[in-house]
């Protein structure tokens, strides 16, 4: 089917998410959480290696990081992530929410941090905030 | 043993299961023991390494565990898959990174591990005696029993 540029222009594209997790149940429930806010489509990885890997393939609007995983920890994922791609958007979610932690991640490049456990309307105004800082900067970088 | 960490494991991890499984989660009385009292069918270990070291356990019975994580998934679950046992790894983790998260915020520095979940009868055989604080954590869905080990690194 053959769309005309208006009609694309009017499409709206959806946000697309990766959720990188050790916890297949943290995974399962931030997963249900993202399908439950309208156009959004969410991957996931389940460690630091796998997560570098799918966002160099997927490039997702929104990254959601566990900092605790067996591996490549996540404050560490984060920054690797960052270096190739310095505008990518990463919330952290952990439960290791100490002053330090939270200092460090967001120095690594994370734009928001979320104490676990995390509930739907937090995470759907960490999205909204994160999304509409990349929105300005975008912006100024067009000005 | 670190009294005042114990206290604050043993208050974070009441406070998270109240927001996690429902207000009426309750802890009755707290006890010192000379070695874990840890023997039921499901049981969630995390390690605590750095400036203080331990270790906490979680134990309980499996249809404890299977309705707890039954209660996080918001759909009940028919056994003791893969799912549950990631919830009870969850649910501890979240307990003790927050109660980490306090201490390390007074200034000692812990690190813990991710948690392993261990499912079977007797399983494990304790060699050592670790003075051993038990706090058992009364759900709706059963007993959770909650075992504190921490001392400073001499």
């Amino acid at each position: 089917m053959h769309l005309s540029e208006e009609e694309l222009s009017m499409a709206k594209a959806p946000v697309t998410c990766l959720i990188v997790d050790d916890s297949a149940f943290m995974r399962f429930h931030l997963k249900r959480m993202m399908e439950s806010f309208e156009n959004v489509i969410a991957s996931e990885a389940a460690n630091g290696t796998e997560a570098i890997r799918e966002y160099g393939r997927l490039k997702p609007d929104i990254v959601l990081m566990d900092i605790v995983m067996p591996g490549l920890e996540g404050v560490e994922t984060v920054k690797r992530i960052c270096n190739e791609d310095p505008a990518a958007r990463v919330i952290m979610i952990s439960s290791l929410s100490y002053k330090e932690k939270v200092a460090e991640a967001i120095s690594a490049g994370a734009k928001c941090f979320l104490p676990k456990p995390v509930t739907t309307e937090e995470l759907r105004k960490a999205i909204e905030k994160v999304l509409s800082i990349a929105t300005e900067s975008r912006v100024g970088e067009l000005v | 043993m670190r009294l005042d960490f114990v206290k604050i494991f043993v208050d974070s991890t009441a406070l998270m299961f109240r927001e996690l499984i429902g207000p009426t989660v309750d802890v009755p009385s707290i006890a010192m023991k000379p070695s874990p009292v840890a023997s039921r069918e499901v049981m969630a270990i995390i390690s605590l390494a750095g400036e203080a070291q331990g270790r906490v356990i979680f134990d309980m019975d499996l249809f404890t565990a299977v309705q707890l994580a039954g209660h996080m998934l918001g759909e009940p679950s028919p056994g003791m898959t893969p799912l549950v046992r990631s919830s009870i790894a969850e649910l501890a983790s979240m307990a003790i990174g927050r109660a980490i998260s306090r201490i390390n915020d007074c200034g000692t520095l812990i690190k813990m591990t991710p948690p392993t979940v261990i499912t079977g009868a007797n399983l494990i055989s304790y060699d050592q005696c670790f003075e051993t604080l038990v706090a058992p954590i009364a759900t709706a869905y059963g007993e959770v029993r909650v075992n504190i080990t921490i001392q400073d690194l001499d």
